[in-house]
């Protein structure tokens, strides 16, 4: 089977502020993902996962390198192509407070319809979506209606929904016990397998591990691959 | 619109605070432009129901017509058409023993003349005799009734209420309407004098007489007494209550999106254009806005129900629809000064 690339890095650097201030959070990082794989990256807390995982979705623009998605160069294309690429292509699933807070659960899910008009899940697939998640009972709850646990899985079933290609996650399950750890664990394992998408994991929880085709550290700016 | 209707509805409270201001001051421009209205009514109300393009007055009456008299030998030389009617105006204050006194204006009239048989009446019947008058129905609330016998000032002279008009306000006083020799009684002049003035719905009457001047209408107007500085006093204050209001709205909506931009954040992290963004703001605003509006509006025409018939209010459609219109725009220019926010905002800023 022939691999697909869906995500190219080069040479990332990223600094932030200027002068003495100026810090180097990123360092000539190189990463592919491909379609079929779900990819995980370690690192602690500080170590630049978010700003790594932003950059390879368009978020931010990093300070050197180039950044490929679907053979779109991400940092030179016009920000609207960027918006359109977010919303066809990529699903995230940030690590604080990514639902809107007026809508509810059901609302969240009918405001892609809204946005996006096509290709996402049929009703069906959302009904299975919300039960493996154990999230079928809040559809009509106000996200400040749910605990931190709740509200990371309704974050992730957010993201699918769309029926993205490529899948960013940032902690996706630093709010939920070792069972649905491992049930959102296996659900982004079987997206990858099943569904033939893209699954980039940045996290520094370790019971992930089991789930992952290939497993990335980030250690002061720069990226390794630990297995 | 989807996006902005559900917010307002999750966040009740804050939206019904922002509608309620909005509703109060368009209730208060509103209840301003409608005294405004109805006062500058008080001035004009009778000159307006003649259908008046133009006044004739002795040049150095001050454009007034209270102050102005034709005399016998000056209007011997005009020839007067359909268009044209002697009025002789004099304050006067009416007497009688059952009701109290009512300062008014006397129109003495030529009944055969336009306004003499153009007016129409609500009660009664127009005079048929020199001790005879019509009256506006200002004085019912006065409890004056058809057939009660008045006097004016200290004159001894009873005069009977035949009819009543509506309608008929000139220098914020109802008018009675008598006849030109009565006029010359109050005024106690010798019958060398026909009238104050003429009224014409000509525009371009004109006597040939140098004493003589014809006057616009709106040019009278203008020179009633105190009218000019109360259109003007309340032209200020609804200018700037609406300069105000633009302020205050602006501010708010300001303040609003300023608290919406984590929001829009995670919308824009997740790709949905700026776009539909701003175009949810604005149409937020037009939401907000016609819903204060409305509620004003409905209040206003209550208040208006229910103030008693001696506060002058009245409204026109032109006016209502500029005062509306005015602060719609407030609404909308108050929406768009945050949009530059919302085009910034930076997905990045709710990642960690
Ligand atoms: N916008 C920014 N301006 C300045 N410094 C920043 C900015 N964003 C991130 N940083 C810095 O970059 C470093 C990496 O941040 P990042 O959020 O990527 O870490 P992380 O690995 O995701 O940490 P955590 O596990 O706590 O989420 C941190 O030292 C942070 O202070
Ligand atoms: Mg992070």
């Amino acid at each position: 089977m022939t691999k697909t690339t869906t995500i190219e890095m080069h040479h990332i650097d990223k600094t932030f502020g200027h002068d003495t201030s100026k810090i180097q959070v990123l360092k000539d990082i190189d990463f592919t993902a491909q379609k079929g794989e779900m990819s995980l990256v370690i690192g602690p807390s500080g170590s630049g996962k978010s700003t790594f995982l932003t950059i390879a979705g368009g978020l931010q623009t990093p300070t050197a390198g180039t950044v490929t998605v679907e053979d779109t160069p991400l940092t030179t294309i016009p920000v609207k192509q960027r918006d359109a690429l977010r919303l066809n292509k990529i699903g995230f699933i940030l690590q604080a407070y990514n639902l809107v807070p007026f809508l509810t659960v059901q609302e969240q899910f009918s405001f892609v319809d809204r946005i996006k008009g096509t290709t996402h899940m049929d009703p069906s697939g959302l009904a299975a979506l919300l039960d493996d998640l154990g999230i079928s009972d809040l559809v009509d709850k106000y996200p400040s209606e749910l605990s931190g646990g709740q509200t990371q899985r309704v974050a992730i079933a957010r993201a699918l929904y769309p029926d993205p290609e490529i899948v960013l996650a940032d902690e996706p399950t630093a709010a939920l016990d070792s069972q649905r750890v491992a049930v959102v664990g296996q659900l982004l394992h079987d997206l990858a397998k099943k569904h033939d998408k893209s699954i980039i994991v940045v996290t520094h929880d370790m019971r992930l591990e089991q789930f992952a085709d290939h497993i990335y550290e980030i250690l002061d700016g720069t990226m390794r691959q630990a297995s | 619109m989807y996006l902005a209707w559900k917010e307002i509805k999750h966040e009740k409270l804050r939206y019904g605070l922002i509608v309620g201001m909005i509703l109060l001051i368009s209730y208060l421009v509103y209840i301003l432009s409608g005294l405004s209205f109805g006062l500058a009514q008080q001035s004009t109300e009778a000159i307006t129901s003649w259908g008046a393009q133009s006044v004739i007055l002795d040049k150095d009456a001050n454009t007034s017509l209270q102050q102005s008299m034709l005399t016998k030998s000056q209007t011997d030389k005009l020839t007067l058409t359909k268009k044209e009617s002697y009025v002789g105006q004099t304050p006067v204050v009416t007497k009688q023993a059952q009701h109290k006194n009512v300062s008014a204006q006397f129109l003495g009239l030529d009944w055969a003349q336009f306004i003499g048989t153009k007016l129409t009446l609500v009660y009664g019947h127009k005079p048929t005799k020199a001790n005879q008058v019509v009256v506006d129905d200002a004085f019912k609330t006065d409890g004056y009734a058809l057939g009660d016998k008045i006097q004016f000032n200290s004159n001894k002279d009873h005069y009977t209420i035949v009819g009543f008009t509506h309608n008929a306000k000139i220098d914020i006083a109802p008018v009675v309407y008598g006849s030109l020799s009565t006029w010359r009684d109050l005024k106690k002049l010798p019958a060398t004098f026909t009238a104050s003035g003429i009224i014409s719905r000509d525009a371009d009457y004109s006597t040939g007489i140098a004493q003589l001047k014809t006057y616009p209408v709106s040019t009278f107007i203008n020179k009633l007494p105190g009218y000019s500085a109360q259109n003007m006093t309340f032209t200020f204050m609804i200018a700037f209550l609406m300069i105000i209001s633009l302020v205050v709205i602006a501010v708010f909506l300001y303040i609003l999106t300023i608290q919406k931009i984590p929001n829009y954040a995670v919308l824009r992290a997740q790709g949905v254009p700026s776009g539909v963004l701003v175009n949810n703001t604005i149409s937020q605003a037009l939401l907000l806005v016609f819903g204060g509006l409305a509620l004003g509006s409905s209040l206003t025409a209550l208040t208006a129900k229910l103030l008693p018939a001696a506060v002058p209010i009245a409204f026109n459609w032109p006016m209502l629809i500029g005062v509306t219109a005015g602060i719609l725009l407030t609404g909308v220019v108050g929406a768009l000064i945050p949009v530059k926010l919302i085009l910034k905002v930076d997905p990045v800023t709710v990642i960690s």
